[in-house]
């Protein structure tokens, strides 16, 4: 399909464009307030990890995915967006090199359609592309339509490597352990299975304030806080979660090197959890450079990432700092 | 003579190009697994698909390899392992790598419009591939093949005959070998004696007939090419492969020159078992007269000198001669040369007539008579003052015959006056085509000492140079070896079509005339195992790693165990073994009573002309030329009358 839809709709009309908004190549977690029970102590503790030994999974799936996406044309003032989201598996096993067992892809064009001339409509049903429809309220400017369509393309990208961890949850075998890059909650399988651990990187998301909340963000390095239950919000499940810090954070920023750990909603995961937190810090090598992100970022899932980004299309993100009209055939 | 692959292999690779390391006509990257087979020197198929590309085949060789990690800087593995070492290997996931090569493109199919290489998969090159690579099929079929197995060519668990093309190694397209390696290895000579026995087996019919002549400059080395070698199972399965039966030479004929005692043979094959294959070579005045420049040094190459050689050659050898003082010369030996002189010198004195004789000056005969004085003292053995010669079979050369022609430890001028005089003859036959075969391998090791590329321009220089440059029209061709190539005299090995390299030197590798090669190339070169050898072809646009088995002969270390040489024979059982050599009937005592109390000159004069005319009963005909007894006669005093002038200050 690729570019076959885009010129399909560039034939019926549409103003080319070139614009590859700055979000598109990496993800964002959503910024939002909520609160957290304490499960393992009554109130957020700080907990060393010296000592304490590492759980070892001889096999464990790393899952990430990725989301590019660019406009590529205009009808009068609606933009038209090409999107690609991808996911995979790495599986990771006794000789430590990363394979991968399972993948997905997906292009999505993101508009309004009742916004577009019915040619240009035609043409995009012509090509069996997925469209996806940003909200009519925000179709009219384009500085409210492209964050509405960013949305879209996050959520199609967290329905992917949704999809995939399902699918792998129901073959995991019985010691293969999945870490997800990002939270649990989203899925009823993922949140409740005993072998499968999200790391979440951003931390928009508060779960605590005061005291509480200075002794997690000032979590010294190879420390983890007491496991607590995040309060549910909408749809997302019942999970168990706790802070752990890789890299020391004096010298950077309070949020330097600290990752938000879920496992699921249990009492074997409070038991577990000074093993996974050992077995995480032993992630943190080899670094994940150069991603600016690698003080939080788990070198497998890097190389997940790396492998989709490779495997993406090339014609989706332009040369760095050249927008000079294409050339050639 | 190729297996035709009986199945496709997956890819091994996949070309890759990018803005800094982009494919060309000449070059292209490709990427492996970690777990690859192959390595430098390999050769790999290109298959192109997609538009424009599709159809097209790319065959190229490994010239560089390279390996690295997703790692930004090392810097940031310090960091992983927090600055201990032991640590990093310890980490839980193995960082992503990559084996990156760079081959060198051997032909393109089409071959035109020449493109650069296209981005698709790479095989690991089968049978067919290696042949088409090295562009083979152009003389591995047809009516008239003309292809020479040269070694294996092995990579990634397959294997491939190499072929040289007879036309562009023996002439007449172009011609001559030469090899370079490190010392003590004998992979140069054995490389040269498997190549030989490959090119008796497989030289084209069409091609005529050929032999090779093979000077021995050190040692045992070629001592011993008729006996058989130990040879292990994957030596004789290269053999199969190779098409070439792994056997000693059927046809070896020795030569060597006498000790100074002009009966014991001046080499190692000297065990009784063997010995009498070696015919003795024995050289007169005729012989040295013709290459006389061989034995003038620079400070001696004047025109009065050679005018003076010129007259002797031409008007006094072998011709009756009147000396002007009334005696009457047949100048056939050097003892019949040195009565010449010593009678043109007492005339000269007696006559009282200058320093002048025959427009010479006397001074320029003095040393001539030196320079030739000299070389029938230092070859003793070699040349011979009086009595017949003893020489190659020149004009019956027989086909596929190996000629040693042992010099080893003959004085490094009578090394000059061998080559020099065997290579001219070489030459002067096959120009006439009347030596017997079409084409000549002349072999000569050591090339660093004979044709260096700086020093004097000595004659064997010149010879060496003629040949390289001359020979490839007649069918002389040089296989010349030596350890630092960039010290041989640069037209020499630039006029050889064909180049192998063995194991190398790293400074020599140092030198210029090795930039064209990668530093991966360089680096197999300088380790390179016995047996293995990197070859240059006309045929091949880039040099080629093949193995070769051991040659089917004994080693001359394993020979000289194996037959150790014999100690030297007192001057009696020498001559009585020479005699028995011609004719067994003769009875070593009837012999030694016969030359008992006998001058030796007389002995071995007597025993050269039989060797000579190898008569049906020996002991007769060696009888016969020794002659009878004779009483000594006390000589009459000679008059002498002083000088009236004084002749001349020269010191000879």
């Amino acid at each position: 399909m690729s570019r076959s839809w885009v010129d399909a709709i560039l034939a019926a009309g549409v103003v080319p464009a070139s614009h590859v908004p700055e979000a598109s190549v990496g993800r964002v977690d959503l910024e939002e307030f909520t609160g957290a029970d304490p499960v393992e102590d009554p109130e957020l503790r700080v907990r060393s990890l010296v000592g304490a030994p590492a759980l070892a999974p001889p096999s464990v799936g790393f899952l990430d995915g990725i989301e590019q996406w660019r406009v590529v044309g205009y009808a009068g003032v609606t933009p038209i967006v090409r999107a690609h989201v991808a996911a995979a598996i790495r599986l990771r096993e006794g000789d430590r090199r990363l394979r991968t067992v399972a993948e997905n892809a997906d292009e999505l064009a993101i508009t309004r359609l009742d916004r577009l001339p019915d040619a240009v409509r035609g043409a995009l049903a012509g090509t069996g592309v997925r469209v996806v429809e940003i909200p009519a309220d925000d179709a009219g400017q384009p500085a409210r339509a492209l964050p509405a369509a960013r949305l879209e393309v996050q959520k199609a990208r967290a329905a992917l490597e949704r999809r995939l961890a399902e699918r792998r949850l129901a073959r995991l075998g019985s010691d293969e352990w999945l870490v997800v890059d990002g939270v649990l909650s989203d899925s009823p399988a993922l949140s409740a299975h005993p072998r499968a651990v999200g790391v979440v990187k951003s931390h928009g998301a508060e779960y605590f304030e005061g005291p509480e909340l200075e002794r997690a963000l000032t979590l010294p390095v190879l420390h983890r806080t007491s496991v607590f239950r995040p309060k549910r919000r909408g749809a997302r499940r019942e999970i168990y979660s706790w802070y752990l810090r890789l890299w020391p954070w004096e010298g950077n920023d309070l949020l330097y090197g600290l990752l938000r750990v879920e496992a699921r909603a249990h009492p074997g995961t409070v038991a577990l959890a000074p093993r996974i937190s050992a077995w995480l810090v032993g992630e943190r090598a080899p670094l994940a450079t150069p991603d600016r992100r690698w003080d939080r970022l788990l070198y497998p899932i890097y190389d997940v990432e790396s492998y989709l980004r490779a495997r993406a299309p090339r014609d989706l993100l332009p040369a760095p700092g050249s927008r000079l009209p294409r050339t050639g055939t | 003579m190729i297996d035709k692959a009986s199945f496709q292999p997956p890819p091994i690779g996949r070309v890759v190009a990018t803005e800094q390391k982009p494919a060309t006509p000449h070059q292209f990257h490709f990427w492996t697994a970690n777990e690859t087979s192959i390595g430098i020197g390999a050769i790999v198929r290109v298959e192109g698909f997609g538009a424009g590309d599709s159809g097209r085949v790319v065959y190229g060789v490994v010239t560089d390899g390279f390996a690295y990690s997703d790692l930004a800087t090392p810097l940031h593995d310090v960091v992983g392992a927090e600055g201990d070492p032991a640590r990093a290997a310890e980490h839980p996931t193995v960082r992503q790598e990559i084996r990156l090569w760079t081959a060198a493109v051997l032909r393109q199919r089409p071959e035109e419009p020449l493109q650069p290489v296209p981005l698709g998969a790479v095989h690991v090159a089968s049978d067919v591939d290696v042949a088409q690579a090295l562009r083979m099929d152009a003389y591995l079929g047809g009516e008239q093949p003309t292809a020479i197995p040269i070694g294996l060519y092995t990579s990634g668990g397959l294997e491939a005959p190499v072929y040289l093309d007879a036309d562009f190694l023996l002439g007449p397209e172009a011609a001559h070998l030469n090899i370079s390696g490190v010392s003590g290895l004998a992979t140069k000579t054995s490389a040269v004696e498997f190549l030989l026995a490959s090119i008796f087996q497989h030289f084209p019919p069409h091609k005529g007939r050929v032999a090779a002549v093979c000077f021995n400059v050190k040692g045992p080395d070629l001592c011993f090419l008729d006996q058989p070698g130990a040879l292990e199972d994957e030596d004789r399965r290269r053999y199969e492969r190779l098409a070439v039966q792994a056997q000693p030479f059927e046809r070896v004929r020795y030569y060597a020159p006498f000790k100074a005692d002009g009966v014991n043979l001046n080499t190692l094959r000297t065990h009784p078992d063997l010995v009498g294959d070696v015919e003795p070579l024995v050289w007169g005045l005729r012989e040295v007269l013709d290459y006389a420049e061989v034995l003038l040094n620079r400070d001696d190459i004047d025109a009065k000198a050679d005018a003076f050689i010129d007259f002797l050659a031409d008007r006094v050898v072998d011709k009756e001669f009147d000396d002007g003082f009334g005696g009457a010369h047949r100048v056939v030996t050097f003892a019949d040369l040195e009565r010449l002189f010593r009678s043109i010198f007492d005339g000269l004195e007696l006559a009282g007539r200058g320093d002048t004789w025959r427009t010479h000056h006397i001074a320029t005969i003095r040393k001539v008579r030196n320079r030739l004085s000299n070389i029938s003292t230092r070859c003793k053995g070699l040349v011979t003052d009086d009595g017949p010669s003893s020489d190659l079979p020149w004009g019956r050369f027989e086909d596929r015959a190996v000629y040693v022609v042992d010099v080893a430890n003959v004085d490094p001028l009578g090394q000059d006056l061998v080559f020099a005089r065997a290579v001219s003859k070489l030459r002067e036959h096959l120009e006439r085509r009347d030596l017997g075969v079409d084409a000549v391998v002349v072999f000569v090791d050591e090339l660093n000492k004979y044709a260096p590329g700086d020093g004097p321009d000595t004659y064997v220089k010149k010879m060496l140079l003629d040949i390289s440059e001359r020979g490839r029209y007649l069918g002389l061709v040089l296989f010349g070896a030596e350890q630092f190539r960039s010290q041989v005299h640069r037209r020499v090995v630039g006029n050889a079509g064909t180049i192998v390299f063995g194991r190398m030197d790293s400074d020599e590798l140092a030198t210029p005339g090795y930039q064209v090669l990668s530093p991966a190339t360089k680096i197999k070169l300088a380790t390179l195992p016995i047996g293995e050898l990197m070859v240059r072809h006309p045929h091949f646009t880039q040099p080629i790693f093949v193995r070769f088995p051991r040659p089917g002969v004994l080693r001359g270390r394993d020979g000289v165990e194996r037959f150790p040489p014999a100690a030297d024979l007192p001057f009696e059982d020498a001559v009585v073994r020479q005699l028995v050599k011609l004719d067994r009937r003769v009875r070593p005592n009837q012999v030694k009573d016969l030359i008992a109390d006998r001058r030796e000159e007389d002995v071995r004069r007597a025993l050269a002309h039989t060797r000579q005319a190898r008569p049906q009963d020996a002991f007769a005909h060696f009888k016969k030329h020794l002659g009878g007894r004779v009483a000594a006669v006390p000589a009459a005093a000679r008059e002498s009358v002083a000088p009236l002038n004084r002749i001349s200050d020269e010191p000879y």
